[in-house]
């Protein structure tokens, strides 16, 4: 028997196929690449990695919430707890194979770029910044979807992220915000971390503690999500599924 | 095969206990059936049994161990049919059991199986295009394609059609042949009649009767026999104690002078003693 771990992997991405969901976000990837492929350089410079931000963060949230939703309205979870795989790997095959996913969509963007207008990516940084940044909002997404109680729910979760993390975020990237004070502050704003790993591997970024301190935090962070939240409630949100 | 003693289980939530102390065992190539109203407790006491729900009082064990004991390798011993539908609707049937299947250890003949539901034929139809019957029957399949010990099946026959519930049931015969244990929870007594060696009946979290159903119908029977006749151009209708009724003189003479229409014994059924000893009726409950 092949590993469990694989097996429920494999299940899970392919149920993304067949649930659309790999499909939209080829879809999405290639609405953003001919947006920025018709911007000039300069331009192009700064969206490109607000784009993958944008990817890895909220995209990351959603797409994990529309599984575990797929999975409450169909009451397949009950199914799942009565197979001899431990809560462990159920969680951990959701957290890889929706990492697997968003890094897929995300050098898809990356490499059209890089054959069509030359832009200049280091690539380890790059799959660095994405992975460490999709994982960490994978997992948040699942403990956001344990008290999600439908879509709406789901949407809701995503447009509090969005105006919470994600605007300032922005501003700050595009130069709104300029003051020392939001530099600092905007640290504990993990949408921010994800931007300063992921923009690192663009050319002219300058590597300051602000880079191994977000880079840390999308570690350190999805850890605490994953064996704080994630793992510990999974049972009890699972069984509550099971109508209980 | 399973103990369970002084079991009680209370919501996290809860005010009170939902499992109110109960004990129970049940033999390896036993079919013990579980009957209640909705809310008795039925359920609660199935996702306690096969590990779902934990935190509870009392003690279970499986094959003399205590199932706390167990780690996940419990599941390969048995499998869970459960009441409503538990499939990726956009994946095929046979795609659903290729992935449950190599979960497991041990696995069963899958076609084999999908032919005895009768779904061989769909396996490579979206689930989701499936009506509700094709979908339990499926679940079946699901429960068993482990080759498990020990099968739970809640409420098995809900929404199958007469034909497709009597093969289930013969299945569920088959697997007991084979040695295997089922444990059953159910609503619709006549199933719970046809199948079970043993019934307990659940009312608010307690087991108020549990016995096999032939001796239920006897200790709750009534001792009678009822004869129906012709005479002139109406039926009488005569009943006399069964005690003694082969040297009745007059139950004799009727079967021999009169054109008897329907001749009963008072035997009762597994629902008119739950209604007489819970005062619940289950239909109402549905």
């Amino acid at each position: 028997m092949k590993s469990r771990l694989a097996i429920l992997v494999k299940g899970e991405l392919s149920r993304l196929n067949k649930y659309n969901v790999f499909s939209i976000s080829i879809l999405v990837a290639l609405i953003w690449g001919i947006i920025l492929f018709f911007l000039n350089e300069d331009a192009l410079g700064s969206i490109l990695p607000f784009v993958l931000v944008l990817d890895a963060t909220m995209m990351s949230v959603m797409y994990i919430g529309s599984v575990m939703y797929f999975e409450k309205s169909e009451s397949t979870i009950s199914t799942m707890l009565v197979t001899p795989t431990t809560n462990k790997e159920l969680v951990m095959s959701k957290v890889i194979a929706n990492t697997i996913h968003n890094a897929f969509s995300a050098s898809l963007i990356i490499i059209v770029f890089i054959i069509f207008k030359d832009v200049d990516v280091k690539i380890f940084l790059v799959f660095l910044g994405i992975i460490s940044t999709t994982t960490f909002f994978t997992i948040a997404g699942l403990c956001l979807s344990y008290f999600q109680k439908d879509f709406t729910g789901m949407l809701v979760n995503i447009m509090i992220l969005m105006f919470g993390f994600g605007i300032p975020m922005a501003l700050y990237q595009f130069g709104v915000l300029k003051a020392d004070f939001w530099e600092y502050l905007l640290l504990i704003n993990p949408m921010q971390a994800g931007a300063e790993v992921i923009t690192a591997a663009f050319v002219g970024y300058e590597f300051t503690y602000k880079y191994y301190f977000s880079l840390a935090y999308m570690i350190i962070g999805a850890a605490i999500f994953y064996y704080g939240v994630a793992i510990p409630k999974f049972q009890k949100y699972a069984v509550k599924q099971s109508g209980v | 095969m399973f103990k369970v003693e002084d079991l009680k289980y209370r919501y996290p939530k809860g005010e009170h206990d939902v499992i109110n102390g109960i004990s129970f065992d049940i033999s390896e190539g036993e079919i013990f059936g579980f009957l209640g109203p909705s809310g008795a407790g039925k359920s609660t006491t199935q996702k306690i049994l096969i590990k779902i729900l934990g935190d509870y009082r009392g003690t279970i064990s499986y094959s003399g161990k205590d199932i706390t004991e167990f780690k996940d390798d419990f599941y390969e011993d048995i499998g869970v049919s459960f009441e409503m539908p538990i499939h990726f609707s956009k994946m095929t049937a046979m795609e659903n059991i290729d992935f449950f299947l190599k979960l497991y250890k041990n696995n069963a003949d899958v076609e084999e199986l999908m032919k005895r539901v009768g779904l061989w034929e769909d396996r490579d139809m979206m689930v989701g295009e499936f009506s509700k019957g094709m979908k339990i029957r499926l679940n079946i399949v699901r429960a068993m394609l482990n080759n498990p010990k020990m099968l739970f099946m809640d409420e098995p026959t809900n929404g199958l059609d007469p034909m497709n519930a009597m093969i289930l049931k013969d299945m569920i015969r088959e697997f007991r042949a084979d040695g295997g244990t089922v444990f059953i929870t159910s609503h619709i007594m006549s199933d719970i009649d046809q199948l079970c060696d043993r019934v307990a009946f659940i009312v608010e979290g307690k087991i108020i009767e549990m016995d096999s159903p032939r001796n239920l119908k006897i200790k709750y029977g009534k001792r009678s026999m009822t004869l129906e006749y012709k005479e002139n151009d109406h039926t009488e209708i005569v009943e006399f104690p069964l005690d003694g009724i082969g040297k009745n003189k007059e139950f004799l003479n009727l079967l021999q002078t009169k054109e008897v229409e329907t001749l009963h014994s008072g035997e009762t059924t597994l629902e008119d003693i739950f209604i007489q000893v819970t005062g619940v009726k289950l239909k109402n409950e549905e």
